[in-house]
Order: C-alpha cells, then sequence, then structure tokens
C-alpha cells in the first residue's frame, strides 16, 4: 500500500537528520504503532508521508506509485493536536462534516443539507451525545468534542492511508477512551491503512498490527505479527531505557 | 421626504446593492480584500455600451458583459495566487489596466446612448424599480442556492481556513478564482445597468466605487449582523438602500456635492466606530 524508500529530513540548523534513512513498507489494512521519545522525529515521519514536509531524499509510493513529489491531500488524511487544522470554527457540526466528504464522490452542485442523515448516522455511532450539536457552530464546543469531530471526519473522507499524530492525547480519559475505541474499530472495519503516534505504552501494546520505534530519526525496533501480539509493557519499558541511555552517552560526542 | 427623493435614491441604492454584493464575496465570504469592482463595474459598463451601439438586444448586454467582466476577477485571482501579490495590489492592478482597456471599447472618455434600446425608461422610475429589485432577486436567491452547495460551502471553508481547505483536498486556486469570477460578474451586471439607466456611460464611474459598497456592506451588517449567512445575504441589500437614503437626504438638505466624498467616508469611519464600541448588531 504505502512504502518508504531511504527517505531522509533534515531541517535548516539541525545538526543531524531529523529522519534519517528510513524504508518502511505496509500492505493495505494494516495498523502501524509509531513510539519513540520526544524528539526523536516520529511528528516530522508523519508530516513527510502526508506531504507536508518536502523529503531531501528517498521515495515515496503509494499503490505502487512513486508521489514523492506531489500533492496527497486527497487520499492520505492526517489528524493532529492541533484542532484548528482539522475543524473550521465558525461553521457548524453539519458544514465541517460535509466538508470532509470527498469531491469525486459527490456533486458539488448536490445541496449539503442532503448529506445530514447519514452525517447524524456517523456521529450516533460514537455514542456521545454529539449530535444535538449538529446545526451549532464548532467554535461553542469544547476542544475535546471538536478534537473527536475532527478524527471522525479524518474517517468519514475514506482516505487510503491515516495517519494520527496523538490524537487523543490532549484529552480526558474517558473521552481518551471514548476516541480511542472509536478510531480502533472504524479503521479494522473499513480496512484503512494507518499510522498512529503515540506516548502511551499500554495502548501501543494493546493496538494495531505492527510497533516501531523511531530514535534520533532512525527505524531501531520494528515488530509485527506473533511477536507484537506477545510483547509485554516490560519489554517496550526496557526497550525505551536502552535508547535513552544510548543517547545521554552519545551525547558526549555529538 | 418628498417621493421623488426617496425612489431615486431607491434606484441609486439598488445598482449600488448590485456592487456590494460584488465586493461581499471576495470580503466576506473568501476573506480577500479585493477593489477589482472599481474596474469591473466601469469594464461592464464599457461592454455593455459598446454591444447596445451596435444593437444588441439590452437583456443580452446585461449577460454577455457580466459574463465577460468575470474575467477581471479571474485574471486579480492569477495575480495573487500564481504571482504571490497582495490582494488589494491585485485589484489595483487590473483596475488599473482595464481603465486603458475601457477607452478602447468606447474609443472616448465618455459617451451618450440616448437613440438606443434599454431595458430601462427614461420617466417611469417604479417600473425602473421593479427591474432591478428582479435583478437583485435573481442574484440573491443564486447566491443562497450556491452558498447550500457542496461548491458554495467549499468556498467558505476555503475563506475561513485556507489551512484547512489544503488538508482536505480542497483546491484554494479552484475556489478563490470561482469566487472572484462571481463577484466580478455581478459587479459587471450593475456596470451594465448604470449605462442603460443613465443612457451615458463615462470612463470614471468606477472611481471611489468600493468604498461606497463598503461603506453600504458596513452598515447593512450593522444592522442585521452578519453571523448567518442570511444575515450576510441581506446585508448588502439593506445597507446599499439605506446609504443612498442618507446620502440622498443629506444632499437635499444642502450638503454641497463637492463635499460628498468626505461625508462618504465620515460615515465609513462611524459605522466602523459604533462597531467597535459594541453599537451595533449582535447576535
Amino acid at each position: 500500500m504505502i512504502k518508504l524508500e531511504n527517505i531522509s529530513k533534515s531541517f535548516e540548523g539541525s545538526f543531524r537528520p531529523i529522519i534519517n534513512n528510513v524504508s518502511l513498507e505496509l500492505q493495505k489494512g494494516e495498523f502501524c504503532i509509531i513510539i519513540g521519545s520526544n524528539g526523536s522525529g516520529k511528528s516530522t515521519f508523519l508530516r513527510l508521508i502526508a506531504g507536508e514536509h518536502k523529503v531531501d531524499e528517498g521515495s515515496i509510493f503509494v499503490q505502487g506509485t512513486d508521489v514523492t513529489r506531489k500533492n496527497r491531500n486527497d487520499y492520505i488524511t492526517s489528524v493532529v493536536q492541533d484542532v484548528n487544522k482539522g475543524t473550521i470554527p465558525e461553521m457548524t457540526l453539519l458544514e465541517n462534516m460535509v466538508l470532509s466528504y470527498k469531491g469525486d464522490k459527490i456533486s458539488g452542485l448536490s445541496f449539503y443539507k442532503n448529506f445530514r442523515s447519514n452525517i447524524l448516522h456517523e456521529i450516533q455511532k460514537l455514542g456521545i451525545g454529539l449530535e444535538a450539536y449538529l446545526d451549532t457552530k464548532l467554535m461553542h464546543l469544547s476542544g475535546g468534542q471538536r478534537q473527536i469531530i475532527a478524527t471522525v471526519m479524518a474517517i468519514i473522507s475514506e482516505p487510503k492511508i491515516l495517519l494520527l499524530d496523538e490524537h487523543t492525547s490532549a484529552l480526558d480519559p474517558k473521552i481518551q477512551r471514548i476516541l480511542m475505541n472509536y478510531t480502533i474499530s472504524t479503521i479494522k472495519e473499513n480496512n484503512i491503512t494507518s499510522f498512529m503516534v503515540t506516548h502511551r505504552l499500554d495502548d501501543a501494546i494493546k493496538y494495531g498490527d505492527r510497533l516501531v520505534m523511531i530514535h534520533n530519526g532512525e527505524i531501531v525496533f520494528d515488530i509485527k505479527g506473533d511477536k507484537k501480539s506477545s510483547i509485554t509493557i516490560d519489554e517496550l519499558l526496557s526497550l525505551f531505557h536502552k535508547y535513552e541511555n544510548l543517547s545521554l552517552i552519545g551525547g558526549k560526542d555529538e | 421626504m418628498n417621493s421623488d427623493l426617496f425612489f431615486s435614491s431607491l434606484q441609486q441604492g439598488l445598482i449600488l446593492t448590485l456592487i456590494t454584493y460584488g465586493v461581499m464575496i471576495p470580503f466576506r465570504l473568501l476573506n480577500f480584500s479585493d477593489l477589482t469592482a472599481e474596474g469591473a463595474y466601469p469594464f461592464g459598463g464599457a461592454i455593455s455600451t459598446s454591444l447596445l451601439l451596435a444593437n444588441f438586444n439590452p437583456f443580452v448586454s446585461v449577460l454577455t458583459s457580466s459574463l465577460i467582466t468575470g474575467f477581471i476577477g479571474i485574471g486579480t485571482g492569477l495575480v495573487y495566487l500564481k504571482l504571490r501579490v497582495n490582494s488589494l495590489l491585485a485589484g489595483i492592478i487590473l483596475s488599473t489596466m482595464v481603465y486603458s482597456v475601457n477607452l478602447r471599447i468606447i474609443g472616448k472618455s465618455n459617451i451618450t446612448l440616448f437613440d438606443s434600446v434599454s431595458l430601462f425608461s427614461t420617466d417611469d422610475i417604479l417600473n425602473n424599480i421593479s427591474i432591478l429589485f428582479i435583478v437583485i432577486f435573481i442574484i440573491v436567491v443564486s447566491i443562497k442556492l450556491f452558498l447550500h452547495t457542496q461548491f458554495g460551502l467549499r468556498l467558505r471553508a476555503v475563506g475561513f481556513n485556507q489551512d484547512f481547505a489544503y488538508r482536505q483536498g480542497i483546491s484554494i486556486t479552484k475556489y478563490t478564482i470561482l469566487g472572484l469570477f462571481i463577484a466580478s460578474a455581478i459587479s459587471g451586471v450593475a456596470g451594465s445597468i448604470i449605462v442603460q439607466l443613465q443612457k451615458y456611460m463615462d470612463i470614471g464611474i468606477g472611481v471611489g466605487i468600493v468604498i461606497h459598497a463598503l461603506a453600504a456592506l458596513m452598515i447593512g451588517e450593522a444592522i442585521i449582523g452578519n453571523n448567518t449567512i442570511n444575515r450576510q445575504i441581506l446585508a448588502p441589500f439593506i445597507g446599499a438602500t439605506i446609504y443612498q437614503q442618507i446620502q440622498g437626504i443629506a444632499l437635499s438638505s444642502g450638503l454641497p456635492p463637492s463635499d460628498l466624498k468626505f461625508f462618504t467616508s465620515m460615515l465609513v469611519l462611524i459605522v466602523i466606530a459604533m462597531k467597535e464600541y459594541g453599537l451595533t448588531y449582535r447576535s
């Protein structure tokens, strides 16, 4: 589905590449969890996939087509912590949701109110009462509610590849659970190829078919299948400590 | 108040209403500060003049000049998007270019159309006002319907948040240009109508027109607000008709026409001040 070949990225003024010669391939429907400490390059990695940053070197293929230099917003969608990137506060919930239906599937001249029942159905699935706010401008909703909406919007846009960058981290634990369950079940149901960056190791163990750890811009750990399902939280923790220590030692000669 | 004055101000107000729509669409829906109306309005007039002189049907000449005028909006959009020129400057550049084009089209700086056919009559002002109401009604209903389509929704999304639109795969170029085309086309309708109404075309009719339209827009928004689509769509009509009444009363009660521009700009400042201090409509 998606294949990254030796991609690298540096920013002006950084001593070493933020992403250094990374290769990774995901099959259709594969769900890849990305972990790593702060500053390891996880978010940059997702932005490179989304095309928000251009890679310096290497290539990105989606379904065999080289898309390295192409705009891929039509089929790669991301949900980030900043809700202003994912929603329009001045528009109502209905208007926001309709915008995420992708262009070629519906006529531009159809009235957007026609999608009301589809959208209502989609929001009711969440089971948190958001359907009452269908005609409310999002600026009147809470940050958590808007983040949930941004996630739902990303999913109903039926992307080929979905990128989730700690999309639940700003929410309270209860809403975090609800949003995570919704995310996971819809990803599975629609067989969407996904990447999810998370800081929560329990989530990293519980979800996904594949687990990748990024450290200093490189993939240092990559497991899937039985190995992924049998890994324990202690093993992950020791992995973290190993690389944290390494970087402390490595820091001396940098 | 004298009814002749009322009706002639109303007639002026209805023309200004059209231009105000041409200004409202970029300013409010696209969040694009645009002066293209300054060129689009006389351009519509110039094209219509040449069509009327060639004995085209007056209705056809309104439609044709409107469509052709729409392309100035596309020009402004392209200069802004592709050459990364500030939106105000892009509009000024296009308007300046159009000034020369207009001189080419009508051949001199002003021209009379007394012998040409027209949608409007010289003595029946109520008839003229009715036609203007119909034109405005058609435009308002079209804008309203358009804004409720997917296209209209995406256009508003581009105006609110380009970052969001880009991430949703909505083409900023396409919708900016579409909006500016529609806006200029409406200003073109106004230009085409004014020459038929006055039976006269002057190269300078566009000078300062954006300020008048903005004043009208702000007065309309101060009265009914713009927090919903319906209010935003009605604001130009309400603002422009009231604005022309105020102007008519001021002139008839002794304001020298030479002071009019000062008066107009002062009115704009007063409305802005009222808005700043919370004296206008609030939802």
